[in-house]
């Protein structure tokens, strides 16, 4: 029990982690931050549909993180 | 038990302190003459011209038809929470939500609309007084309006009084003055028909300048304030609407004729009108209206979202820490600060096209539901006791909704960029609104197992897109991502949405 809810909060935090950077990195793209969009060669026509990936992988990682960190 | 018993406990006031015919009428012209005819008219002239005239005229009403079934339905359950509660008669919880949500979103658009009119109005009033170049203050107009929506939501929440009837009377008097100098000096006579290919230009402008006539519903909201209803009501919203077309028509004809004579090219247009009538001082007269209405408006309008957004948070949709009272200044200051939050972003905006129409369609949906409740009712409750009946049922409230139903599509017709824009940002908001309440309903561990199987899919997702790039497949969005930070997620993802399900799978049985 107690190993498997440190295991739980580890990887809820791993994955809430990860939602964070996915929310970063449409900011960073966003605002071609660092000429981020040709660095990570994203076409202009794809890019509404990368953020729109992104975001949506973000906001269910941050979800999915916080319910695992807080099961009860 | 009958529905109207189960409402109507402890909800009217002793028969001393409610307000008469005139008092009525004084609370529905002070709720409805407000900031909206400072900041729209310049929109709506570039929309239909003259015939925006007859557009007003056109909006006044289907207004005047959708407050019958208002009327009706609020001698039937005078219950606090207006259009909230009558959908919550009719069609039970979900409709309700839709509802309170939608009238949320109207009063949100609308404050932050009567923030960045407050500083339009400053502007031109300082180009009045200090002869500078509005272009010098316009540059700042959003900052502006932020700064006012965090002051007014500041004396928000240490709580401020209202000064309606003085307001009414001051606005009435600054309207006559414009409209008699207007009439006196003898302007152009416009043509304010509109033509056939000018049809889709007056109902967007009238589906725009909607939200000049909503404000007329708190003669039917305030109702247990009035003294006897069944006769004051119906009298009080038909002599405001007469009242509310015959002023707005008005001042809309007697611009049109000033602006028919000169280049219009700025946003104000009823400043620019008072102006070239009245001289500086009209203009200037007509901008301290303008900023003393967005004032009144914002207080109303945020004061108005906390007591819906405390509504819903009582009912369970919201989180219950809406609901807390500030101990000092006995206000709803998480309320205040979490709307204001929300005005503040809008204002920031500051597009005044987009602000407008996405208010007044979300008051039009709100229209349609309450002639939607009106029929539904008559249907479901027929014995329900109705001291006030929509006359000519069902045509009312059925040319109610189709009209509400047709402002909502002229606008896109006409390719209108901010009423596109307007009716995606409300459909992207009613679908959250949607995706909001099937969740709570789903529960939590339902939704736990939910959120486990996404997660599973998305480890499965990434770790197919690690193989695809492995074996040289460059994915189309996002190519240069390398393979093993998609393993690395695949793995957290996967585990992730093991462990929530296990846990949802658990606590479900």
């Amino acid at each position: 029990m107690k190993a498997r809810r440190v295991l739980a909060i580890i990887v809820g935090m791993t994955q809430g982690a990860i939602g964070l950077l996915a929310f970063v990195l449409v900011c960073v793209l966003y605002f071609n931050f660092l000429n981020s969009q040709t660095m990570l060669n994203v076409a202009a026509e794809l890019l509404p549909l990368s953020l729109l990936i992104l975001s949506v992988f973000g906001f269910f990682s941050v979800i999915s993180g916080l319910f695992l960190i807080h099961e009860d | 038990m009958k529905i109207n018993t189960l409402f109507r406990a402890d909800v009217w006031l002793k028969k001393a302190e409610k307000h008469g015919l005139l008092g009525a009428i004084v609370m529905g012209l002070g709720s409805a003459i407000g900031f909206e005819i400072f900041g729209q008219l310049g929109y709506a002239y570039n929309l239909a011209q003259a015939s925006m005239v007859f557009a007003l005229f056109l909006g006044g009403l289907i207004c005047f038809l959708t407050m019958f079934s208002y009327s009706e339905l609020c001698a039937a359950l005078p219950v606090t929470g207006g259009e909230y509660s009558y959908a919550k008669a009719a069609f039970g919880g979900f409709t309700a939500f839709m509802t309170g949500c939608l009238r949320w979103l109207s009063s949100v658009f609308g404050a932050a609309f009567a923030a960045i009119v407050f500083a339009q109005q400053l502007s031109y009033l300082l180009s009045i007084l200090l002869t500078l170049n509005q272009n010098h203050v316009l540059p700042y107009a959003n900052l502006i309006a932020a700064i006012l929506v965090f002051i007014i939501g500041a004396l928000s929440v240490r709580g401020v009084k209202e000064i309606t009837t003085i307001l009414v009377v001051a606005f009435l008097a600054i309207f006559a003055l414009f409209i008699l100098s207007g009439f006196w000096q003898g302007q152009a006579v416009p043509d304010v028909l509109p033509r056939f290919e000018g049809l889709s230009g007056v109902f967007a402008t009238t589906a725009y300048t909607f939200i000049m006539f909503v404000g007329i519903r708190a003669i039917v909201a305030g109702a247990p304030e009035i003294r006897d209803p069944e006769k004051n009501i119906p009298r009080a919203i038909f002599l405001s609407m007469v009242l509310l077309i015959a002023l707005y028509c008005s001042v809309a004809y007697v611009a049109v004729s000033v602006v028919g004579q000169e280049d219009f090219s700025g946003s104000s247009l009823l400043n620019f009108a008072a102006e070239k009538i009245m001289g500086s001082l009209g203009g200037a007269l007509v901008a301290i209206a303008g900023m003393v209405a967005s004032i009144s408006s914002l207080s109303t309008a945020i004061m108005v979202q906390s007591s819906i957004t405390r509504g819903m948070s009582r009912d369970g949709y919201l989180p219950k820490v809406l609901l807390k009272v500030h101990k000092r200044f006995e206000t709803p200051h998480v309320a205040v600060i979490a709307n204001s939050f929300f005005v503040m972003l809008l204002a920031s905006i500051g597009a005044v096209g987009f602000l407008g129409y996405a208010a007044s369609f979300a008051s039009i949906l709100v229209f349609a539901l309450v002639n939607l409740s009106v029929i539904k009712l008559r249907e479901n409750r027929p014995h329900l006791e109705r001291p006030l009946k929509a006359p000519l049922y069902p045509l009312t409230p059925i040319v109610g909704f189709v009209m509400s139903f047709m402002l909502l599509v002229f606008p896109i017709l006409l390719e209108d960029v901010n009423a596109e824009n307007a009716i995606i940002s409300s459909l992207g908001l009613i679908g959250l609104v949607l995706a909001t309440y099937h969740l709570r309903m789903v529960g939590l561990h339902r939704l736990r197992v939910a959120l486990g199987g996404i997660s599973l899919g998305i480890g499965f997702f990434a770790a197919l897109f690690a193989y695809l790039i492995e074996i040289d497949f460059k994915p189309f969005v996002l190519p240069l991502v390398p393979s093993y930070v998609l393993v690395f997620v695949s793995i957290v993802s996967i585990l992730a949405g093991i462990l929530n399900i296990v846990v949802g799978m658990r606590k479900l049985f």
